[in-house]
């Protein structure tokens, strides 16, 4: 098992209701698992959202497995001017 | 009391009695000495026997100022920008003591301002973050502004726009801002585009610019001005906002990542502050963000955000930097 600290902004930390939930998950998880996981935790309601994903404060432009101790961001784009 | 190398020149010019007194240290006296100033006193303890108008100077007209202000002295003025504006006045006749209290920071000083006051910025957008973003550019020595947008000012508008006011309703944006922002800066140039920025007038819009900052509402706009940005080679200057929460990006710096490769799949139909409402004070801690970074960009000043993307949460003023 591995233990991760999320972190939520904008629609993500609205949909959620949380600004970080920490997670308990199987070793070899993804960070494409964990967003599957955060969507389906934010009810239908990241549904048009994408979101970016950083890992450690690092921008991550493909899926990779997490290790104990990660930090995960999810960021949605945003609009406001 | 304060005066300006420009006024200081005229009582020079029209034979005026002043007593003038350098207080620098014998050693910065010597390495920047006052050119064509007459005769200087340089004691500070024959302040208070002198009857006529005294010329306070120091390096940057700072410690003058409070020497006038804690002596009670009377008929004393300090030198606005000290030693270095005057200086620079003489060399240039270009009175540089506006803007002292930012060129006294090593990492502007004079050959930063004129930086600043060569540098073309364009605004896209003027709502929430353009307003504050060009306030601050603008008081800042900014030399060229463009502003770009098409709309009105509406009444929902000015909790968080403070360019304009109830007797703007209706009124074009651009225009209103030109007249308020000149009155701020009357040396710089404001130049406006009534219109929207789209695929046909993008690159004409940003051509020629030094930096554009993105302030606008909306994500597709923001995807063609990092288009147009990458381009032309532009630095992108980037702020959104959502709720209490705001972002800040610097993009396409020396081949550093932009903004559609940080959000590659982002749509335009998500939600935006008219559906989910916005606090007035976050556009402006947003938009004089961007500034800032603007102003670092024009004068090389670093760390600054290229290549990273800042997260602000007003509710607990928090901050994230995610690198790029």
């Amino acid at each position: 098992m591995i233990k991760i600290k999320i972190k939520c902004f904008s629609q993500v930390k609205y949909a959620l209701g949380k600004k970080e939930l920490v997670l308990e998950l199987e070793s070899g998880t993804t960070t494409q698992e964990v967003e599957r996981l955060i969507r389906k935790k934010a009810n239908r309601n990241l549904d048009i959202v994408s979101l970016s994903v950083a890992v450690n404060k690092k921008y991550i432009s493909k899926s990779l497995v997490l290790n104990d101790g990660d930090e995960v961001a999810f960021i949605p784009p945003v609009q406001g001017g | 009391m304060i005066i300006t190398p420009q006024k200081l020149q005229k009582w020079v010019n029209e034979g005026k009695s002043f007593t003038a007194i350098d207080i620098r240290p014998k050693e910065m006296r010597i390495e920047y000495p006052l050119s064509k100033l007459g005769p200087v006193i340089a004691d500070i303890k024959s302040i208070p026997s002198i009857n006529n108008d005294l010329v306070l100077i120091c390096q940057f007209g700072i410690v003058t100022e409070g020497i006038i202000y804690e002596k009670e002295l009377k008929n004393a003025h300090s030198l606005l920008g000290g030693a270095q504006a005057w200086n620079e006045f003489q060399l240039a006749k270009e009175d540089f003591s506006r803007w002292s209290r930012q060129t006294v920071l090593s990492e502007i000083g004079l050959e930063g301002q004129k930086k600043l006051m060569k540098a073309k910025i364009v605004i896209v957008g003027m709502g929430g973050l353009g307003c504050a973003a060009a306030q601050s550019l603008m008081t800042a020595g900014i030399g060229n502004l463009k502003i770009v947008d098409g709309d009105t000012v509406e009444l929902s508008n000015l909790h968080r726009q403070p360019l304009y006011s109830a007797e703007d309703i209706g009124r074009m944006k651009v225009e209103v801002a030109k007249e308020k922002l000149e009155r701020l800066n009357g040396d710089a140039i404001v130049k406006i585009e009534n219109l929207y920025l789209n695929k046909d007038n993008g690159y004409n819009i940003i051509n020629g610019t030094d930096i554009v900052i993105d302030a606008t509402d909306n994500i597709s706009t923001r995807i063609l001005i990092d288009r147009f940005s990458k381009e032309l080679s532009v630095p992108m200057v980037y702020g959104g906002l959502f709720q209490y929460e705001g972002q800040i990006g610097v993009f396409n710096v020396n081949g550093c990542k932009g903004y559609s490769d940080l959000f590659p799949f982002s749509q335009s139909d998500q939600v935006n502050c008219a559906k989910t409402g916005m606090l007035g004070m976050l556009p402006g801690i947003i938009g004089n963000i961007q500034a800032l970074e603007t102003i670092k960009l024009i004068v090389g000043i670093t760390p600054n955000l290229a290549g990273k993307l800042l997260m602000y949460d007003g509710m607990n003023h928090s901050t994230q930097t995610i690198m790029l």
